[in-house]
């Protein structure tokens, strides 16, 4: 152990993660990611080096990462991290992780399954029930931006993967769920999405979990979505404040294509989002609306990249954060016209809300190279409205009510998007646990 | 020309009331500033139970900063002068306490706010109106049997219930819901600050109709209004004219019409304020 911690103190994390991936790659399953392309994505982490100075990581609590224990997944090793590493391999030793999975759960209590859903859960970065699909080594892996880097961790540490090829009409539940038995490590949740021409998905992503000790949650997601394609993307990360959490996306959507996400953060002590949405096709969609409500010390920080590249293509970007006592709270909200896109329409609509000592950092980015085009965009960053407050006070409101309800009114500007009752529920009830003063949750319209 | 009388003359008690019961509002030469400049400058005023009164006066008299510092809006800093309500000191109450104790505010502006429904607005205010008069809180059942009621009256469509304060609402219909809030609430004192500008004259009956039903001998009115075209339905017993931060006179209703045929100009009506 004190071994382990000299090291931690004599080199940065870059070194330690390529360290750890060096550790442990022989073992690493070709299934999941092929082994030369987990080599390519180490190197290309070690060209671009740690974010560390990166205006784009400022939030994301990196420093953070030097408490970690190890980079190597808990689902690859058995022990202590710093024994040797041995694979899950032998069927007996599979049935014990299974076992261990089983006592994790019960002891969870998970969220009731949404009706009408098909559920499936990963504890630690590995799938513990529902039907498993088949997966293929894909030949091309997701190429991240700088600002997405740390989803090469994604690629060099998955031991699982959730693959989702879907033709027709799907309604799926993913549960990940982080267990004590990962504390102290890290887990790297992954998700494939292959939407066939014309599908329909409805897709709940849930984040969960309360390991004791300081964890890191690295997930990342791939999507593409064929001509035709819808799919309704709802992602709650509802961490325990134990976790940092690091959450990779990349979608590309082909001609009609329709990506909604509806997206709620609440948990961890810092979460970060990197995405990058390309519209590639003639009027494909995308529509990405989310809230992040932050307390103490927390941090939600989120990069979303919106990339129109075709004609008729249209973006819209709603995002509503809360930041109390010392929380911060930021949003990068890039929007790329491209030449090639003539008729493209982008809409972007950034609002902060800062309580006691919080931070709000709103930075809309437009860029647009084409003339054929509709943009409207807004960012405000304050205080509750004091005519709002004093309207509920002269009705006889008291003023915690009050400004819980003048919250809730900031954050419908999601809540009302999520259109599963249920789930819409649980997160009005995640966001209430979040705010000081908390409201029943029917207060929302 | 019409009955004029200083505001501190004697006002007829209502005859319902106790011979000893206290003013529902009595003002004494209040004084108010606003960005530090002197917009009220001695405002004298007693309602008794059951009076409705009209205070009518050119923009920047200050009409609604009366209306707002009586309800406690920040930003008003009262230099002097008094305000009791039933006896009790206006000034010492929250803005929330004000209105649990039957103050209520029926806004020029009303504003919008998306997220927080009627329903709930509505439920909480009047639990909370009720807890503080000692009666139990009612129910959701309870709730919406009283409150379909007053909506009839209004006009109000119940799918209203379910939408966003004033959510995309158009001046008339937010003029509307602050009638219905205050029909709701039964407060003991109604300040209604402008209720009347912008609507149409369907609406403006609509409005009325809704204020008159609320007259009665426990409850006062105050309407705060520039035309006295609402006065032709809502009938005042009382009528004061607000110019430079002062009452400057007082009669009966046909000081309404005498000012609608004359001008503010004929009782030195120049603006106080921007």
């Amino acid at each position: 152990m004190a071994v382990r911690a000299q090291r931690r103190a004599q080199t940065g994390p870059l070194e330690r993660i390529l360290a750890d991936f060096e550790t442990v790659a022989a073992h690493l399953p070709e299934s999941i990611v092929a082994r030369a392309a987990r080599r390519r994505a180490a190197e290309q982490l070690r060209q671009l080096g740690w974010p560390s100075h990166d205006e784009q990581w400022r939030y994301f609590s990196l420093r953070a990462l030097d408490r970690l224990g190890t980079f190597i997944p808990a689902g690859a090793v058995t022990g202590s991290a710093s024994a040797a590493v041995a694979p899950v391999a032998s069927q007996e030793l599979a049935q014990q992780e299974r076992a261990q999975q089983e006592l994790v759960l019960q002891e969870l209590a998970l969220p009731p399954s949404l009706p009408g859903f098909e559920r499936r859960v990963y504890v630690d970065g590995m799938q513990f029930s529902g039907d498993a699909m088949p997966i293929q080594p894909r030949a091309l892996e997701p190429s991240w931006l700088p600002e997405q880097r740390l989803g090469f961790l994604g690629d060099m540490f998955a031991v699982d993967a959730a693959v989702l090829r879907v033709s027709g009409a799907a309604a799926i539940e993913l549960v990940f769920v982080t267990s004590a038995r990962a504390s102290g490590t890290a887990v790297y949740p992954r998700l494939r999405l292959e939407l066939a021409a014309d599908s329909r998905v409805t897709l709940v992503e849930r984040h969960l979990g309360e390991p004791p000790a300081l964890t890191l949650v690295c997930a990342t997601v791939t999507a593409e979505l064929a001509r035709g394609a819808q799919l309704t993307h709802y992602r709650l990360q509802q961490c325990g404040r134990t976790t940092l959490f690091c959450d990779t996306l990349t979608a590309r959507l082909h001609d009609e294509a329709h990506y909604r996400v509806r997206q709620v953060a609440v948990g961890a002590s810092a979460g970060r989002t990197s995405a990058r949405v390309r519209l590639a096709g003639a009027a494909a969609v995308a529509s990405w609306h989310a809230l992040a409500v932050g307390r103490a010390e927390q941090v939600h920080d989120c990069m979303l990249k919106v990339e129109l590249a075709a004609p008729r293509s249209r973006s819209d970007e709603v995002f509503r954060g809360i930041a109390d006592e010392r929380a911060r709270v930021a949003f990068s909200g890039h929007i790329h016209v491209e030449p090639s896109a003539p008729g493209a329409e982008a809409r972007q609509s950034l609002r902060g809300l800062i309580e006691g000592e919080g931070e709000v950092d709103l930075r809309p980015r437009l860029e647009i190279n084409t003339d054929d085009v509709s943009a409207q965009h807004g960012a405000t960053t304050g205080r509750l409205d004091d005519a709002l407050l004093f309207y509920l006070l002269s009705r006889g409101i008291d003023p915690p009510t009050a400004r819980a309800l003048l919250k809730w009114a900031f954050l419908s500007d999601v809540l009302r998007h999520i259109e599963i009752a249920q789930l819409r529920t649980e997160a009005e009830r995640s966001a209430a646990g979040q705010l000081q003063d908390v409201l029943a949750v029917g207060a929302v319209g | 020309m019409s009955d004029a009388r200083p505001v501190t003359a004697p006002i007829e008690r209502n005859a319902a009331l106790a011979a000893d019961a206290p003013p529902v509002l009595e003002v004494r030469d209040l004084h108010v500033k606003v960005g530090g400049q002197l917009v009220l400058r001695g405002i004298s005023l007693v309602v008794q139970a059951g009076e409705v009164h009209a205070i009518m006066g050119p923009n920047g008299s200050g009409k609604s900063t009366l209306a707002h510092v009586l309800t406690g809006r920040p930003g008003y800093e009262i230099v002097s002068g008094s305000a009791l309500f039933e006896g009790q000191d206006l000034f010492a109450l929250a803005p929330e306490q004000r209105a649990r104790a039957g103050l209520f505010l029926g806004f020029q502006y009303p504003v919008e706010i998306p997220g927080v429904n009627n329903a709930y607005l509505l439920k909480a205010a009047l639990n909370a109106a009720r807890r503080e008069r000692g009666l139990t809180e009612l129910d959701a059942f309870e709730f919406l049997a009283l409150v379909r009621a007053k909506m009839q009256l209004m006009r109000i469509d119940e799918s209203f219930l379910g939408r966003g304060v004033n959510e995309g609402f158009s001046g008339g219909e937010r003029k509307r819901n602050e009638i219905l809030q205050m029909l709701v609430l039964e407060p003991k004192l109604a300040l209604l600050d402008e209720t009347d500008s912008g609507l149409d004259i369907d609406a403006l009956k609509l409005v009325a109709s809704g204020v008159n039903s609320l007259r009665a001998p426990s409850r006062s009115i105050v309407l705060v209004t520039h035309y006295q075209r609402l006065l032709d339905y809502v009938v005042p017993d009382h009528v004061h004219v607000l110019a430079h931060g002062r009452i400057v006179r007082s009669g009966d209703r046909t000081l309404a019409l005498e000012l609608e045929r004359r001008g503010y100009d004929w009782v030195g009506g120049e603006a106080v304020v921007a």
